[in-house]
């Protein structure tokens, strides 16, 4: 996140179709292996309690595929309003879910069609009524101005060209005062242009 | 930084993860010193 991807000649339509075709894959077939860590371990690894994520259905679970760990900076609260912006397999979905409880409520959005699927069977499985899961993509939001205390995310902004349009967008969905805890990747090299407009480097 | 020219305030970092360690990513993610974070900030109120 520090360094800023903008500049990228890169057909935004075409790396989303590529990305969106990795995490089916992720998705469906975790077992396959990729070129970054995925499931369980890699959440033990990000520092996710073994207690809090054995609570989510083994195949949600599998499939996880983040950079970091939106609850590092605590719990969320009975009762809050979360958007989940690239939800994935929806680990942190259904995390959330169980800490807003009934009262709360949780908009899960992703733009890959089986990472939603995914997502749903899991809400079903763990019986979980307060979770609405929304296509879309994390640069327009379907979520209406001002209506969430808290938007999570994780390993989703590195995937997006133009970062500055995401977290505009993620402070129009935040009531004032909202926040984000959202887990990503930090760059602290400068990556060459050609490196830039390889879509293969955008999601390993 | 980005965010907060964006309009957030109060951003807080966690310690950085090396994630890709031990991945079959590991190689491109050390050449450009990838890490993991977690990040907070929040919308003025």
């Amino acid at each position: 996140m520090t360094t800023e991807i903008g500049v990228s000649h890169i057909d935004r339509a075409e790396l989303r179709r590529f990305i969106s075709e990795k995490y089916s894959e992720v998705a469906t077939n975790p077992e396959l292996g990729f070129h970054f860590h995925t499931g369980r371990p890699l959440a033990l690894m990000l520092g996710y309690p073994a207690a809090l994520i054995d609570k989510v259905p083994a195949g949600n679970l599998a499939s996880f595929a983040g950079t970091g760990n939106p609850f590092l900076f605590g719990d969320l609260r009975q009762g809050e309003h979360v958007v989940d912006v690239g939800c994935g397999t929806g680990l942190d979905t259904l995390i959330a879910a169980q800490q807003v409880g009934p009262s709360g409520k949780v908009v899960a959005v992703d733009m890959t069609a089986e990472m939603r699927q995914k997502t749903q069977e899991g809400v079903d499985e763990m019986r979980l009524s307060n979770v609405e899961v929304r296509e879309g993509f994390a640069e327009t939001l379907p979520v209406d101005d001002g209506s969430a205390d808290v938007v999570i995310s994780n390993g989703v902004v590195n995937l997006c060209p133009d970062k500055r349009a995401v977290f505009r967008e993620m402070l129009r969905v935040l009531k004032p005062g909202g926040r984000i805890q959202i887990g990503d990747i930090l760059v602290h090299k400068e990556v060459p242009q050609d490196s830039k407009n390889d879509i293969a480097l955008w999601s390993g | 930084m980005l965010l907060e020219q964006t309009g957030f305030t109060d951003v807080v970092m966690s310690n950085e993860v090396d994630v890709f360690s031990g991945s079959k990513h590991e190689s491109d993610a050390k050449e450009f010193d990838t890490r993991g974070v977690t990040v907070f900030a929040r919308r003025p109120a």
